[in-house]
């Protein structure tokens, strides 16, 4: 086997030092890159705060990032999430980390507290940290213009310096690590961006088998109806699912007591497109590019957003949808805790936040000033302070995306055993719920579901470890990708190799969590989704779920997962994994 | 589980992929291994413990995919790389095992969905469904079958001579000649013309399981579309055509929805053959002889075209990517109403009714058959 050692910049923020180092040739192997280096290197230090000086905040590459396969311009940025105190990372887009890959590193390890605020600049191997006299609201656009010259770019902005724990990072103007509040720790270190900028290709150890195999991916990507079919996510963007979610009655309505948006053809797909004669956009080495951007050049919103912004708040002004998600990309807040904080919030009040109404809500959010303090908390500590907690629709304190899982059964248990809250990206299970790949399955029963989605987080944690993109695995499978990965790497790794990988990675994490504190009772919905029904359709009952079943279903995953029947690793299982 | 156990238990048998449901092991696993078996193999449960898999099915096929396996081994003792095309985008190459302790088994299925046994079974796996390995099982059988086919064919003076693999057959086996006949016995769909949405969707419904009971869909699942006022009816993604109830996409033809997502990856042929023909109904099967037929001569070039008799045979990708069959099939349609997607499968329309489509599908299976025959001179 070829030597694999993932290097690593260490920055200490506090003393304004750095040193490069190499992780050892086992941890590289056991944890790959990406998401797993930095789980592992959280996990030697699981009992951190977010916001906490000490607590890293770590940007790390993939493998695959930076190489000509399709779809793999991903990295991953990790710490300790504000939000939920889970660990967090966020998969995300950009020239950051081929930026990195070609500055020879895979990991930056961040940890301190800069006194003043500063940029931390990397090009090759120097390394420098720059003062920047930038005021409170300096909005991120006129960041990323006074910085781009320097490579690529990760900025927090406003909100992240207002205090708010769902602020997000974002890199290069317009992908964002957006869950989680990696902005709020990011900010807490006084770190308002990161520069990098490389000079040589990362190297690639069989350069045609990246081509036979880049070649095999694209014939699958070819053969996807939701990459390149008519209606798939090339052609319009991530919000293509909007129809499909209404047609389903699983487009959360008025915070999750409705199914079904009746105006939700406001903000469809080909609304969208037509209105803004919107054009596409997408990540490095991506031919699906499933960003939309108006014939202005500014970014179009992501399904979950349009959702949210939307059906969620019962707003059909599709202007204002737009807007508030501009409003969140300029102050660096997530926008699926955001819109569905103010959905808590006109719950709670009884009334509706829509058009320019909504807009002002947003803003009263980024600027964290009067309820904008208590809003920039997310919805869970909002519904709490306002004596309703019932009204947060939440797993952990993050808030729930835009498919309701009252309609997904699958995802209704993936919400609850993601490693950092309610997240559709950890399992992805709408992929065979209703996207129906590879292959379909029942969205309303909990059969086979335990080890379906054990087994798609462990696939997910692996693919966010190797730099790719999920929605590349519409269409390829983990075959073609450990290709990949020997061609690039030249390890002898086969898929199911891979898949171990991303088991341990997932296991790891939701050990950290439990040293944490979670346990058994954290792993349940809000309520109303046991006891509520969904917007009915025709010939299609949207029923509660039945608590029981989930439990007994979540007792199940458990056992699959090697867990304790009240959700913690076991120490056989860990061992079994070389995890301890 | 068990209920999903015994349908494609039942599918294994109906389609004759095996010749009795004695030869066939099917397991499913939650957070235990469900089985017809009382006792679970050690091997079955160490390969659930050792893959990321939920399903799997152990079986020997039908006598005649059994003799094609025995004769490809001996010319690809370690691994068979089928060249139709659904194979090469979807199953890559087959594994044939040298040995039958667990460890090798494992390692073969850590790097494919399926592989063949020692004894000629084939096992195949699924990570999410037990359809899966159904679907992995069935596009083994269909791509050894055509695999065998066109290396014999081929390597007996085709008229190019070309061969399409490194590890080719070049003598016929007398036996495996002995057991092939003509598709049937036929079931054909009804005579329907649909006049409202209800018609559509149950003549559909009817002219999938149609198709498949006379074995013109094999292994991968085929699609079928039917055109009525302003909505192409098309079937989903991933839906076995025998099993339509349920799984049909309702496309607004001015694309004002993108409710299709979910609809089956050769939806933008389908569109286009409408617009260019007109025609309402559109058939895609899998006939093996014809896919066989396409495969003879020289191997095509994307976006080429060529002719078995008067039918066009194209060479495209699945799907509507830039070198997708959606920019060669549909003016290949219009020139016959009928075509031959290489190493692929036949689509054929109807202007008004399924039942043209459908024979049209037969006749063309038939002829290739004849045509199969002569050549071999069976
Ligand atoms: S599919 Fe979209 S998110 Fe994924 S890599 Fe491509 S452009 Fe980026």
């Amino acid at each position: 086997m070829s030597k694999y050692t993932l290097k690593c910049l260490f920055v200490d923020l506090d003393s304004r030092s750095v040193r490069f180092e190499q992780v050892p040739q086992d941890i590289s192997l056991k944890y790959i890159g990406g998401r797993g280096i930095a789980t592992h290197l959280l996990g030697l230090n699981p009992m951190l705060k977010a916001g906490e000086p000490e607590t890293p905040l770590i940007f790390s590459a993939g493998p695959l990032t930076g190489s000509r396969l399709p779809s793999t311009g991903r990295m991953s940025i990790s710490s300790f999430s504000p939000l939920t105190n889970t660990i967090t990372s966020s998969s995300v887009g950009g020239n950051l980390g081929i930026q990195m890959r070609m500055a020879g590193l895979d990991v930056i390890h961040i940890t301190g507290k800069s006194r003043n605020k500063l940029v931390l600049c990397i090009q090759d191997r120097d390394v420098s940290f720059e003062d920047v006299a930038l005021g409170e609201d300096t909005p991120l656009q006129e960041v990323f213009l006074k910085l781009s010259s320097r490579g690529s770019v990760a900025a927090v902005g406003s909100a992240g310096f207002h205090g708010c724990l769902f602020a997000s990072i974002m890199v290069d103007g317009a992908y964002a690590a957006g869950r989680g509040g990696l902005g709020y720790v990011m900010a807490s270190k006084n770190l308002v961006a990161v520069t990098v900028r490389g000079s040589h290709r990362p190297g690639v150890g069989d350069r045609y088998m990246e081509g036979i195999t880049t070649e095999d991916i694209l014939r699958l990507f070819d053969a996807s109806p939701a990459i390149m079919g008519v209606s798939g996510i090339h052609r319009y963007g991530t919000v293509s699912l909007v129809d499909l979610m209404a047609s389903r009655r699983m487009m959360p309505t008025a915070n999750f007591r409705k199914t079904f948006f009746e105006q939700y053809r406001a903000f469809s797909a080909s609304r969208i497109v037509s209105t803004f004669k919107a054009t596409h956009n997408g990540c490095y080495a991506c031919p699906i590019r499933c960003k939309l951007k108006s014939d202005g050049g500014k970014e179009l919103p992501e399904f979950e957003t349009v959702s949210h912004f939307g059906a969620l708040n019962e707003n059909a002004d599709l202007m204002s949808i737009i807007e508030a998600n501009r409003i969140c990309n300029e102050v660096g807040m997530d926008t699926i805790t955001a819109a569905s904080t103010i959905a808590c919030l006109a719950e709670i009040r009884e009334k509706k936040y829509t058009g320019d109404t909504l807009v002002g809500k947003v803003k009263e959010m980024a600027s964290g000033k009067g309820l904008g303090e208590l809003l920039q908390m997310g919805s869970r500590r909002l519904a709490e302070e306002l004596g309703q907690p019932g009204t947060s629709m939440s797993v952990k304190s993050m808030e729930i995306p835009a498919y309701d899982p009252r309609g997904a059964y699958g995802m209704a248990l993936g919400y609850c055993t993601s490693t950092r809250g309610a997240c559709h990206l950890r399992a992805y299970p709408i992929s065979h719920e209703i996207l129906r790949r590879p292959v379909a399955t029942d969205r309303f029963s909990f059969q086979g579901k335990a080890r379906i989605i054990k087994i798609a987080e462990d696939v997910n944690a692996v693919i966010d470890s190797m730099g790719a993109c999920k929605f590349a695995f519409f269409g390829a499978s983990m075959e073609e990708y450990a290709l990949g990965m020997k061609a690039v790497t030249g390890l002898d790794i086969e898929p199911q190799d891979l898949i171990t990988i991303g088991e341990r990675i997932f296991t790891l994490e939701r050990y950290i969590n439990c040293q944490r504190g979670f346990a058994k009772e954290d792993d349940f919905l809000p309520a109303r989704f046991y006891k509520e029904h969904g917007t009915p359709g025709p010939g299609l009952e949207i029923p509660p779920i039945e608590r029981a079943l989930f439990k007994e279903t979540l007792e199940r995953y458990y056992r699959v997962r090697g867990c304790s029947p009240d959700g913690v690793p076991t120490e056989k299982r860990l061992k079994e994994l070389d995890i301890i | 589980m068990m209920e999903t156990i015994e349908k494609y238990l039942g599918k294994l048998v109906a389609q004759g992929l095996v010749d009795s449901s004695e030869d066939a092991s099917l397991f499913s696993m939650d957070d235990r291994i469900y089985s017809k078996d009382e006792n679970i193999p050690q091997i079955v449960e160490y390969l659930f413990k050792t893959l990321n898999i939920t399903s799997l099915i152990i079986a020997r096929p039908s006598r005649l995919i059994l003799n094609i396996i025995g004769e490809l081994k001996k010319v690809c003792p370690d691994r068979i790389a089928p060249k139709d095309s659904e194979s090469i985008t979807f199953i890559h190459d087959i594994p044939v095992l040298q040995d039958m302790d667990s460890k090798t088994i494992a390692t073969a299925l850590k790097r494919r969905k399926g592989c063949i046994a020692t004894d000629g079974s084939i096992i195949a796996t699924g990570s999410i469904t037990l359809e899966q390995a159904f679907v992995v099982f069935s596009s083994i059988c269909f791509a050894l079958f055509v695999k065998y086919f066109s290396d014999v064919l081929n390597s007996l003076g085709g008229s190019h001579g070309n061969v399409h693999d490194e590890c080719t057959v070049i003598e016929p086996s007398s036996t495996i000649l002995g057991m092939i006949g003509p598709p049937g016995p036929i079931r054909r769909p009804s005579l329907v013309i649909p006049e409202s949405e209800y018609d559509v969707i149950s003549t559909k419904v009817d002219t999938g399981k149609a198709t498949v009971e006379s074995g013109l869909v094999d292994s991968f699942f085929g699609n079928i579309s039917y055109t009525l006022d302003d909505y192409m009816y098309i079937s989903q993604t991933a839906a076995a055509l025998d099993e339509l109830e349920g799984l049909i996409d309702k496309v607004a033809l001015d694309g004002s929805s993108t409710n299709d997502i979910t609809s089956s990856s050769e939806m933008g042929s389908h569109l286009r053959i409408h617009e260019l023909t007109l025609d309402r109904a559109i058939l895609h099967g899998h006939p093996k002889f014809s896919v066989i037929m396409s495969m003879y001569g020289k191997p095509m070039e994307l976006g080429e075209k060529r002719y078995l008799g008067d039918i066009p045979v194209v060479y495209g990708r699945v799907g509507a990517g830039k070198k997708g069959l959606v920019h060669v099939l549909p003016p290949a349609m219009q020139e016959s109403r009928a075509a031959i997607a290489y190493g692929h499968g036949t689509f054929t329309s109807g202007s008004e009714s399924f039942l043209d489509a459908f024979d049209k599908m037969l006749y063309i299976e038939n002829a290739c058959f004849e045509m199969l025959k002569g050549l071999l001179s069976i």
